[in-house]
């Protein structure tokens, strides 16, 4: 190697090295650290989540508490992270994850190195302590039709949307608001299972062949995040506001403009920020060797006295009570 | 004399500099066993995806491998369909991966085959070639899954190539190491190398001196198509299942390594052992970012950071301008980088 370019290299030496000043040092020797990994990181959903993560840090201040994620929606690059993670030792993993089928060999061997695991929204991973869900999906979509029936005044056609037919938990929803909708003899259910696949326009050009088609439609009730946004938009520019009631699964700041104008009578959803909380409770109570109980309280709105059953696989299934219906009057409360 | 090429000096010294820093902000953890295994089980799929765009890039006309990922996803379902069909994994391990690997395999023969046939007798673009066949791959792999992931489950034998050590070392990437020696070697010392070199870097003047053009560009695409596959196995392997979605965020990446590598876009020069080294760098900068605990979008402005200096060095010859002699040399001669080596 030539004088010179050991010269430059030292260079480059240099400029890494005081990138490298900038940074944190590593975490305090004893101290139980918790990484919380999100799906993707800048989305509102997750930075609300981090608000949780954040708050559940400063009421430990003695624990290393932090939440990361991928710049891109990629299952991969979540991989790689929580691959690095567990070499870096971290204690304990709260995972959001992308592709719950994916990460099964990392957490495996993850959990063989005495991490431990807990993960949101993957009832179905295999490798994991501890999965938690915010709600009982039946619950769920009994209590948004029950909220339909009761603005309906249980009279009248209604009709249901959902992602896709191959969306599990939206089947689930729907399902248990049909049954709901059993207890009101008034309430006629048509053309149910619309497919919106989530994309707003797809569901207002749905929903406004309904309204045409059945002229004395008197509900909806959908599933996926965008769809309250399509059929509000059919619904208010039907001229039908206050007369159409709408109730299903989205996000309050998105939804705000048609909960303020009446065309969505109420949304329902659960706050992420009590979820991040939530499975960092469980990842602490986890790293003292507690059992996490039936009917136990997490100490954290929403999970109050969860269910606890046997998951997917080794771990246990926490079911809260984390659901949130909120209507013009609430929503204000949860702005994100 | 061959020409200097710095990017293998500066590669070198990234990798001794994001070492050294990588072990002082982690208090050694960084060097330790376990990451220096799991930082090394990272690199083949990505690496065998880089390889891939070289070889395209080597070999001229605008050549581009965008298919990458989508044929490495394709090979992955459809061998883990093909060999369900078959064995279970549970039943039969051995024969379920020698199943699952040779179904792989033809897969990304085929895929490969297919870009290399349409860029060389078609005279289809690479770069729009490869975009169409990986939408058309994208397509096959949703269809045939469902949109679903497929579970291959940890049939012995296939789960070693992607989570196995052998002397502590990954099989992932000694299999990595050695396919990239092989191509190595066969680039350098056989008559195909020097055709493929060659016909990328004067296409016209390999023409009239006999080479066969459009089977150097078949057989490069095809290989650089079962590289993709065999990066499909690994991924299979190490994540247990395969979806068609996974590592979207792998083209754009590829590519940074191999242009990183000093692999020119024009075609006619690229060396294997840089892109090997670049791959590492990146995959050793990647994770020193997760151990800095940095936010994930600073990854992103250091690589751009990283293929930003790497291609003013490739413009402004910073090498040469610290190396006054290998100047002198190489501007005695006409064309230097289309030298082999």
């Amino acid at each position: 190697m030539k004088f010179s370019t050991l010269l430059k290299n030292s260079a480059f030496a240099v400029a890494a090295l005081s990138a490298v000043g900038l940074a944190t040092p590593a975490s305090a020797q004893d101290s139980k650290a918790i990484t919380t990994v999100v799906k993707i990181s800048g989305i509102p959903w997750f930075d609300r989540m981090e608000t949780g993560v954040k708050i559940f840090a400063d009421q430990n201040p003695d624990m290393d508490i932090r939440q990361v994620g991928p710049a891109n929606a990629d299952s991969a690059q979540q991989l790689q992270i929580v691959q690095d993670l567990v070499a870096t030792g971290v204690d304990a993993l709260a995972i959001v994850p992308m592709d719950p089928d994916i990460l099964e060999g990392i957490l495996g061997r993850a959990m063989d190195r005495g991490t431990i695991i807990v993960t949101h929204e993957a009832d179905n991973q295999a490798n994991t302590h501890a999965d938690i869900e915010a709600f009982d999906n039946s619950d769920y979509g009994a209590a948004l039709n029950e909220r339909l029936a009761q603005c309906m005044d249980g009279e009248g056609k209604w009709t249901t949307f959902v992602g896709s037919l191959g969306s599990r938990t939206h089947m689930q929803w729907v399902g248990a608001g049909e049954e709901n909708a059993e207890k009101y003899p008034g309430m006629e259910l048509v053309d149910p299972n619309n497919e919106s696949f989530d994309d707003a326009n797809g569901t207002y050009e749905k929903a406004k062949e309904i309204l045409r088609k059945h002229p004395d439609i008197k509900g909806f009730q959908t599933s996926a995040g965008n769809d309250v946004l399509g059929v509000g938009r059919a619904i208010e520019e039907a001229g039908l506001t206050g007369k159409v009631c709408l109730v299903g699964t989205g996000l309050p700041n998105p939804s705000a403009a048609y909960l303020d104008s009446g065309a969505i009578t109420a949304i329902g959803f659960w706050d992420p920020q009590k979820a991040g909380m939530a499975m960092n409770a469980v990842a602490k109570l986890m790293l003292k060797g507690k059992q996490v109980t039936d009917g136990m309280d997490l100490g954290v709105e929403g999970y109050e006295s969860v269910t606890v059953t046997q998951g997917a696989g080794k771990g246990l299934l926490i079911v809260g009570n984390g659901m949130v219906l909120a209507d013009k009057d609430t929503y204000k409360d949860y702005l994100f | 004399m061959r020409t200097k090429d710095g990017h293998f000096t500066v590669l070198i010294a990234l990798i001794v500099i994001l070492m050294t820093s990588g072990a002082l902000v982690s208090d050694g953890q960084y060097l330790s066993l376990f990451n220096l295994q799991s930082m090394a089980g990272q690199v083949p799929e990505i690496g065998l995806l880089a390889i891939g765009v070289m070889l395209a890039m080597s070999v001229g006309n605008g050549g581009i491998e965008l298919s990458g990922i989508a044929l490495a996803n394709l090979s992955g379902v459809v061998a883990a369909t093909v060999a369900a069909c078959f064995v279970s994994a549970s039943g039969e391990p051995a024969t379920f991966s020698l199943i699952f690997i040779l179904a792989a395999l033809t897969v990304g023969l085929l895929g490969g085959l297919l870009n290399g046939l349409l860029i060389a007798y078609l005279k289809i673009t690479a770069i729009l070639c490869t975009l169409g066949t990986q939408m058309f791959f994208i397509g096959l792999a949703v269809v045939l899954s469902d949109g679903r992931s497929v579970r291959v489950g940890a049939p012995a034998p296939l789960y070693d190539i992607g989570n196995g050590y052998l002397f502590e070392v990954p099989v992932s990437f000694l299999l990595f190491i050695s396919v990239a020696c092989f191509i190595g070697f066969v680039l350098r010392y056989t008559p195909f190398g020097l055709w493929l070199m060659m016909t990328g870097s004067n296409p016209k003047a390999s023409e009239y001196a006999g080479f066969p053009k459009h089977k150097v560009i078949v057989a490069t695409y095809t290989v650089s198509g079962i590289l993709s596959s065999l990066a499909g196995i690994i991924i299979a392997s190490r994540t247990i299942n395969v979806k068609w979605d996974y590592g979207t965020s792998y083209l754009l990446v590829a590519i940074l390594i191999a242009v990183m590598a000093g692999v020119r876009p024009e075609g006619g020069y690229g060396r294997v052992v840089c892109v090997v080294l670049s791959a590492i760098t990146l995959q050793l900068m990647s994770s020193m970012l997760n151990f800095m605990e940095l936010s994930n979008f600073v990854r992103d402005f250091a690589w751009g950071a990283l293929l930003l200096g790497f291609l003013a060095i490739g413009r402004f010859r910073l090498i040469d301008f610290f190396s006054p002699q290998v100047r002198a040399v190489s501007s005695s001669v006409q064309s230097p980088q289309a030298q082999k080596q």
